[in-house]
């Protein structure tokens, strides 16, 4: 039986959080920022994963792997759809900076 | 310190560190690079929380299939693969806000206990009974979210569109 600080998991996830937020708010190009959202779902994940690891009977913790299978689903098809946008955002702009697609504003 | 803590020490340093990198260098192919070490990174870290699943899950989805995706991307959107991106200074309030976000999340740690805790171990034979069992609605959901999501890219890339 290993044994862990859970308290410095939850530091990394919350430090994984905090560098794929500011990589939303600096970057411009579209494919960082979709890098920076999945740094940061990433840090949900292993949320997940710690508490299923930490929990104290089984069929919690169950739940928590369950959960972080279906999330790590859900971020994959979250970049094939970003994907999409990036290449039909190209197609139409000739460039994938968010700065220059202001359709929706006007 | 026990061998785990060393590990999971070390494993924290490579993702924090790799997750900076990714988000900093300027060449997107080298962003790829880093991030793919990233991924490969969590899954050790799942290694070590006892969820083998999770691990190759992680190298199979995020490792391999994202990583390849993002490659991808930048190699139909760029005339060139290996050009630099323009200087994006880092501005003074994105990193307030990432900071702040980090502190208070540091401080709601105050709540838990602080040593090391016993880690759980599952087997995937169990994990695979909850998911086809208990949340077998949850993987439906999953499925119908990738069909509309693959129906939608389809869609948003098809030829002729105007």
């Amino acid at each position: 039986m290993t044994a862990l600080p859970i308290a410095g998991f939850l530091a990394l996830s919350g430090g994984l959080l905090g560098i794929g937020v500011f990589g939303l708010l600096t970057r411009r190009n579209f494919i960082l920022i979709l890098i920076a959202v999945e740094v940061a779902m990433n840090a949900t994940i292993l949320n997940f994963v710690y508490f299923a690891a930490f929990a104290p009977s089984g069929g919690a913790g169950l739940s928590g792997q369950a959960i972080a299978v279906v999330l790590i689903g859900f971020a994959a098809t979250e970049v094939a759809v970003g994907l999409a946008i990036v290449l039909a955002l190209n197609r139409l702009k000739g460039t994938i900076n968010v700065g220059q697609a202001t359709e929706l504003k006007e | 310190m026990s061998l785990e803590e060393l590990a999971f020490l070390l494993l924290a340093a490579v993702a924090i560190g790799t997750a900076v990198a990714a988000l900093l260098v300027r060449e997107l192919v080298h962003t790829i690079l880093w991030v793919s070490v990233f991924f490969v990174d969590l899954s050790a870290v799942y290694f070590l929380l006892n969820a083998p699943f999770l691990g190759v899950l992680q190298l199979g989805v995020y490792a391999g299939a994202v990583t390849v995706l993002l490659l991808f991307g930048i190699m139909v959107t760029r005339k060139r693969i290996f050009s630099k991106e323009a200087a994006t200074g880092i501005g003074p309030v994105p990193l307030a806000l990432a900071v702040v976000t980090f502190i208070f999340l540091v401080l709601a740690l105050g709540q838990l206990p602080q040593g090391p805790t016993s880690v759980q171990s599952y087997d995937p034979a169990a994990l695979s009974g909850a998911l086809f069992g208990a949340y077998g609605p949850w993987l439906l959901l999953l499925g119908l979210i990738m069909l509309g999501g693959v129906s939608g890219a389809i869609y948003l890339v098809r030829e002729g569109r105007e």
